[in-house]
């Protein structure tokens, strides 16, 4: 039993851990991969921001016409999977709306590229709307009041006073949701999308190594979040440090 | 409407929370003339802050109304951000904005809201600066700044509204002691230029030194009402005399 395990590392066969003989061959396949899923990923959550803004602000709203819609969206973006919002925009939405077969940057084919970003943008501004939400509610009351009371509107308080304050708390929060999105987007693979997981998936299948290729991915995913996280763990102690009231 | 001389009113204002269990203001009216100052002292939790707060609408009244130059401003159809413009208010924890420096603080409003030019506001924000000898502390961002000198630039920041009323909510609570004296010392500055002020306090010395007239609140009541020197050395109410053998 423990001697079949050691094989997987020592073995030179399809079924290794460390069986990378695919990449000479296949290495561009994995180095596209890797630039379509940054490009999905930062992509949609950049194009979450507005949106998830109006939803927080919705959200914080005194009427209740206004907060009901926002709440909607986000408990039924937070409480599906995110497979399955794919899918439903993917075959759904997308099925209606024809997307020009261009394609950008030779490797972005627009009538695929589009949907995932669509779907992980919307699915991504259920999550920022909240991140938003808690960083406008840290900001101090007392902030708008001495704004209203200056005679400021409310939406002039909201955007001059109140949401600066409030951006500079969720930067470290928005910053994670990317890191979220960088690793969500694989499942977009299952649909044909050209990302870093499914690379990996082509070369397993053409090839018959059918562990190395994800153990490829596994390194490279985690090469970039996790000095990603600990750069904006850093960046958080050190914005605390300078937040002297 | 009816003024009767008063800069600003209320009648019969209550304020309730959880629907009436708690009375936070049970049935206030008060009056404050032109160039009156009027203090309002009380024990904690006796809605001196609640009342203040109602002057300008901050607290929505439950009940009641607040005339401000003869104009009920609790009424929905008036535009109260207008009204806010002539009302400066003081908080307890200054609230100056952190972001922005003390210069960009004071000239916020004047400009976002056009009633002046940025240069024009820099150049008042400058001499309201100098009147309290901080224009050395423009270009500073308010967390480089003491308390005394943050109470002061917040008071300075509600002038330049050039408002016809100033509201200050317990302004030296949040102080050192050692602080307290310059931010009083501007109170009654402004006290004798003849500005309209209701100030909450617990600094009984100044309340009877600057004041026109002392109101003291319990339980969210205006309980008496008087002179400084009358309210303090014969208070008519028992509740009053046994306030004020404890704080004096």
């Amino acid at each position: 039993m423990l001697s079949d395990f050691i094989t997987l590392f020592t073995n030179p066969g399809t079924a290794s851990f460390v069986n990378f003989s695919f990449l000479p061959k296949y290495a561009p396949y994995f180095v596209q991969g890797l630039a379509y899923t940054l490009l999905l990923s930062v992509t949609s959550v950049l194009l979450a921001i507005i949106p998830a803004l109006i939803l927080a602000l919705m959200r914080l709203s005194k009427s209740r016409a206004i907060r009901w819609p926002a709440g909607a969206y986000i408990a039924i973006f937070r409480s599906t999977p995110l497979m399955v919002q794919i899918a439903i925009i993917y075959f759904g939405i997308f099925f209606l709306i024809k997307i020009p077969n261009i394609t950008i940057l030779g490797i972005v084919t627009l009538s695929s590229f589009i949907p995932f970003t669509v779907a992980l943008a919307l699915n991504s501004a259920a999550y920022v709307a909240e991140i938003f939400r808690a960083g406008i509610l840290a900001v101090d009351s007392g902030q708008t009041e001495a704004a209203r009371s200056l005679g400021l509107p409310a939406w002039p308080s909201m955007r001059l006073v109140v949401l600066p304050q409030a951006i500079k708390n969720v930067l470290p929060a928005l910053a994670n949701e990317l890191i979220t999105m960088v690793k969500e987007s694989s499942l977009c693979s299952a649909y044909g999308t050209m990302e870093l997981m499914w690379a990996a998936k082509m070369v397993a299948g053409t090839t018959y190594i059918s562990i190395g290729p994800y153990v490829l991915i596994a390194i490279l995913y985690f090469c970039i979040n996790f000095p990603a996280s600990k750069a904006i763990e850093a960046i958080e102690r050190r914005m605390r440090r300078g937040d002297k009231r | 409407m009816e003024t009767n001389g008063n800069l600003i009113s209320l009648r019969n204002v209550s304020k309730h929370y959880n629907k009436g269990a708690v009375k936070a203001l049970d049935h206030c009216s008060l009056d404050i003339r032109k160039g009156e100052v009027v203090a309002i002292i009380g024990p904690s939790g006796s809605g001196k802050s609640t009342l203040l707060r109602c002057l300008n609408l901050l607290e929505v009244p439950t009940a009641g109304q607040v005339i401000f130059n003869g104009i009920d401003i609790t009424d929905r159809h008036v535009d109260i951000n207008l009204h806010r413009r002539k009302m400066g208010m003081v908080f307890q924890h200054f609230n100056l904005f952190p972001h922005m420096t003390v210069k960009k603080n004071i000239t916020l409003a004047p400009v976002t809201l056009n009633m002046k030019n940025q240069s024009d506001a820099d150049a008042q924000a400058m001499r309201l600066l100098q009147r309290i000898s901080l224009a050395d502390k423009a270009e500073e961002y308010p967390a480089m700044l003491s308390g005394g000198q943050k109470q002061r630039i917040a008071i300075v920041r509600a002038l330049a509204m050039e408002p016809e009323v100033m509201l200050f909510d317990e302004p030296t609570s949040a102080l050192d002691p050692e602080m307290v004296g310059e931010v009083l010392d501007l109170m009654k500055s402004l006290a004798e230029d003849g500005m309209t002020m209701a100030i909450v306090t617990h600094e009984m010395g100044f309340a009877r030194e600057v004041a026109d007239r002392v109101v003291f609140m319990d339980s969210g009541k205006i309980l008496e009402q008087n002179l400084p020197r009358t309210l303090f050395d014969s208070p008519q109410e028992q509740r009053t005399k046994e306030f004020l053998s404890k704080v004096l």
